[in-house]
C-alpha cells in the first residue's frame, strides 16, 4: 500500500493549496467522513461537516508546520470541527425537534436515515454509535483508523492513559450491551 | 482468542461501505476554494471596476466609504449587495503596491503610487484598447 502520509506539504507555494486540499480529499476524505459520521450519526450531516472541514483545512493551511503528520492535522480540525457543531445552538435546537419527532407516530422517516439504521442495526456499529462521545471516539479511532493511542492523544489533546483507560470501560460498555442483546 | 474487538473493523468497514465522500461533494469543495482564491486575484475582478477605482483616486487620497459612494454614483454594480467586497479589492491593490495607505484621523486614506498614476493617467481616451491595456498591466502588476 502506497504511503498517504507522505504527501508533500509545501505551504509556501500557494497556487498548491488547491492541488494539496484535492489530495487530502482523494486520500482520506472517505476516513473522514466516517470519522465526522461516528460523531454525527446523520449521512447528511456528516457529508455537510466533512465539506466544511476541507474547506477549513485551505483556511489553515497556512499555519500547518509539518511537526505532526498532514493526516494527525487533518484528523484533529475534523474532531474540533465536529465538537464545536455539536456544542453549536443550531445542533441543539435541531436535536430537540427531532425528539419531539420521536414521540409523534410517523412512517415517514427519512429514506437515508433508514438505510443507514438497517445497515447498522445488529452490528457492533450501533452497539458503538451509542456510546458517549469520549467512549466511541477512542473505540473508533483505535479500532477502525487504527491509530495509536500517542496519536490519538495527538489528535484529541487528551493524555494517553486516560484514553487507555476509556478504551478498557468502552470494551466493558460494550460487552454489556451484547450480551444484553443476545 | 485475544482482543474480541479485532474484528471491529471488518464489522465498522462493512457498515460504512456505501458511505463515501462523493465526487460532487470534492467538487463543490474545490468550487469554494477556487472562489476564494479567485478573490484574491486581481483576474478576478472587472476591469471597469479596476478602473473605476483608479479613477475616483486620482484628484486625491479616499477613505474606503468614498470611494464606494463614488463607484455608487458611477453605477458600479460589484460591491452593490456586498459592500464589504471592495475592501478586499483595496488591499489586493496596495498589495500589489497600485495604492498605498494611510491612517488620518482613525480613517484610512488611499492613494495612487507611481505606478498607479502611470496607468490611470492615460484614461482619456477609454476605449476598449485602453480597457485592454489595464489588463495587461494588472497582469504584470500581479507578477
Amino acid at each position: 500500500m502506497a504511503e498517504p502520509e507522505k504527501i508533500a506539504i509545501d505551504v509556501n507555494s500557494i497556487e498548491n493549496t488547491e492541488q494539496i486540499i484535492g489530495q487530502l480529499m482523494d486520500n482520506y476524505s472517505d476516513e473522514v467522513l466516517h470519522l465526522v459520521y461516528s460523531y454525527v450519526k446523520d449521512r447528511t450531516t456528516a457529508e455537510d461537516l466533512t465539506q466544511e472541514i476541507f474547506i477549513k483545512c485551505y483556511e489553515k493551511l497556512g499555519q500547518f508546520n509539518n511537526k505532526s503528520s498532514i493526516k494527525t492535522w487533518l484528523y484533529r480540525i475534523a474532531i474540533n470541527h465536529c465538537k464545536d457543531y455539536l456544542r453549536s445552538w443550531h445542533y441543539r435546537k435541531i436535536k430537540f425537534s427531532d425528539k419531539i419527532w420521536d414521540y409523534i407516530p410517523s412512517k415517514s422517516k427519512h429514506v437515508e436515515e433508514e438505510i443507514i439504521s438497517k445497515n447498522v442495526a445488529d452490528s457492533l456499529t450501533s452497539a458503538i454509535m451509542d456510546l458517549p462521545i469520549k467512549y466511541s471516539e477512542v473505540v473508533f479511532l483505535y479500532y477502525y483508523e487504527e491509530l495509536s493511542l500517542s496519536n490519538i492523544s495527538k489528535i484529541t489533546g487528551v493524555n494517553s492513559n486516560t484514553l487507555k483507560t476509556r478504551l478498557k470501560q468502552a470494551r466493558k460498555l460494550l460487552k454489556e450491551k451484547m450480551k444484553k442483546e443476545v | 482468542m485475544g482482543d474480541p474487538f479485532s474484528n471491529l473493523k471488518n464489522s465498522l468497514s462493512k457498515d460504512f461501505e456505501d458511505l463515501s465522500f462523493s465526487e460532487e461533494r470534492k467538487n463543490a469543495v474545490r468550487e469554494t476554494i477556487r472562489r476564494k482564491q479567485n478573490h484574491l486575484e486581481l483576474q478576478y475582478w472587472k476591469v471597469e471596476t479596476l478602473k473605476n477605482i483608479l479613477d475616483s483616486l486620482q484628484e486625491e487620497a479616499k477613505h474606503g466609504y468614498d470611494i464606494s459612494t463614488q463607484l455608487f454614483r458611477k453605477n458600479e454594480s460589484s460591491f452593490k449587495s456586498n459592500e464589504g467586497q471592495i475592501y478586499i479589492l483595496l488591499h489586493l491593490l496596495e498589495n500589489k503596491k497600485i495604492i498605498t495607505s494611510k491612517w488620518i484621523e482613525g480613517k484610512k486614506y488611499y492613494s495612487l503610487t507611481t505606478k498607479g498614476k502611470k496607468y490611470a493617467a492615460s484614461r482619456e481616451h477609454p476605449d476598449s484598447k485602453q480597457l485592454n491595456s489595464l489588463k495587461n498591466f494588472i497582469e504584470e502588476a500581479s507578477l
